[in-house]
């Protein structure tokens, strides 16, 4: 019973942000207002990590099968995938690096500069 | 009897879970990063219904129950986002700073680079939100009219290249500082760079953990003042 109501209390936060996202004027996508609603919830809380625990567990432990139908429709777009293969193959191949050097700067030299500032304080 | 087995809705059902339980069993054997249960699963099933000629479709009858369920997963996210508050707020300053370089970093260079190489708009929308955790740049994808299964296998291949790479990385361009490492690990390959961050240590493996989160957050709001 209780991964019932944990099931139905899930189902229910999702069916409300579909509701949202569909009178938002912009579009912002169900299931991230769904991220928003049941951080909203846990914040206030409304309802406790511990509450859902045996659903989110099992869900999030298995995050990959939820995926593979998506990908699998891979399927049905391969021609558009193999027209742009190279580009995307060069893109997925110079961006993740980039961001990790970017990232990587910035933080260092936040990380520089607020030590510098306590240092200063103190 | 061969078509009644295809046009039930068992057979996507049973197909999916199977092939999600054999690639998991092959990623624990082989310990592979390439060996991942998402593509590994999905070659599977293209495999299966090339092999028998059926359509996706009739995959679909049954495996649109499991994809049904991304939403409450995606929700869910919410949970990891809540658990790293202390963390989060103890390192709050460098974590939203990096986040959003990163993120704005991944978005728009991936942008410029489908406008240089004149990429499909579906294949672009696809690809701008792929550093971003899986259910988010579903979500990020399909609002932008881009191909969600362009959208999660590049989100898996950087996830992979950050699970291979990320040592290096921070080795070749000199990061040094823990927070850094993760963040920067976090941001270019949510969960699956964060198995490799924690790896790294313990303040990596955090860092890299609220990366996934917040990263998401702030892509979905870069991204509804984009066009592709």
């Amino acid at each position: 019973m209780a991964i019932l109501k944990q099931l139905c209390f899930v189902f229910a936060i999702c069916l409300v942000a579909e509701a949202i996202s569909s009178v938002l004027p912009f579009t912002l996508p169900a299931s991230v207002i769904g991220i928003i609603l049941l951080l909203v919830l846990l914040a206030v809380k409304a309802v406790k990590p511990k509450d859902l625990k045996e659903v989110s567990d099992f869900l999030l432990d298995n995050m990959a099968l939820f995926f593979i139908p998506v990908v699998s429709s891979m399927i049905q777009y391969k021609d558009v995938l193999f027209a742009n293969f190279w580009a995307i193959v060069l893109i997925c191949l110079l961006t993740t690096p980039l961001v990790f050097f970017v990232t990587g700067h910035v933080v260092q030299l936040t990380v520089k500069l607020l030590r510098r500032k306590e240092k200063k304080d103190v | 009897m061969f078509e009644t087995i295809v046009n039930s809705p068992m057979f996507g059902l049973s197909l999916c879970v199977g092939v999600y339980l054999l690639s998991k069993w092959i990623q624990r054997k082989t310990k592979w990063a390439i060996a991942n249960p998402v593509l590994l699963g999905a070659a599977f099933v293209i495999a299966v219904l090339s092999i028998f000629k059926l359509d996706y479709e009739q995959f679909n009858i049954g495996a649109k129950v499991i994809n049904w369920m991304l939403g409450p997963v995606t929700a869910l996210l919410a949970l990891g986002i809540y658990n790293q508050r202390k963390i989060l707020k103890e390192y709050f300053i460098p974590v939203v700073v990096g986040c959003l370089a990163g993120a704005a970093t991944s978005i728009f260079s991936i942008l410029g680079l489908c406008r240089l190489f004149e990429v499909d708009k579906a294949v672009a929308a696809a690809m701008v939100p792929k550093s971003c955790t899986t259910p988010i740049a579903i979500a990020i994808a399909e609002a932008h009219g881009g191909v969600a299964a362009i959208a999660a296998t590049c989100v898996a291949v950087a996830g992979i290249t950050g699970v291979v790479c990320a040592p290096l990385f921070a080795k070749w361009f000199s990061i040094k500082d823990p927070v850094a490492q993760g963040l920067a690990t976090g941001a270019c390959s949510h969960a699956l760079g964060t198995t490799k961050a924690r790896e790294m240590g313990e303040l990596q493996g955090a860092m890299s953990s609220i990366a996934i989160g917040i990263c998401g957050m702030i892509s979905v709001v870069i991204s509804l003042f984009i066009t592709v």
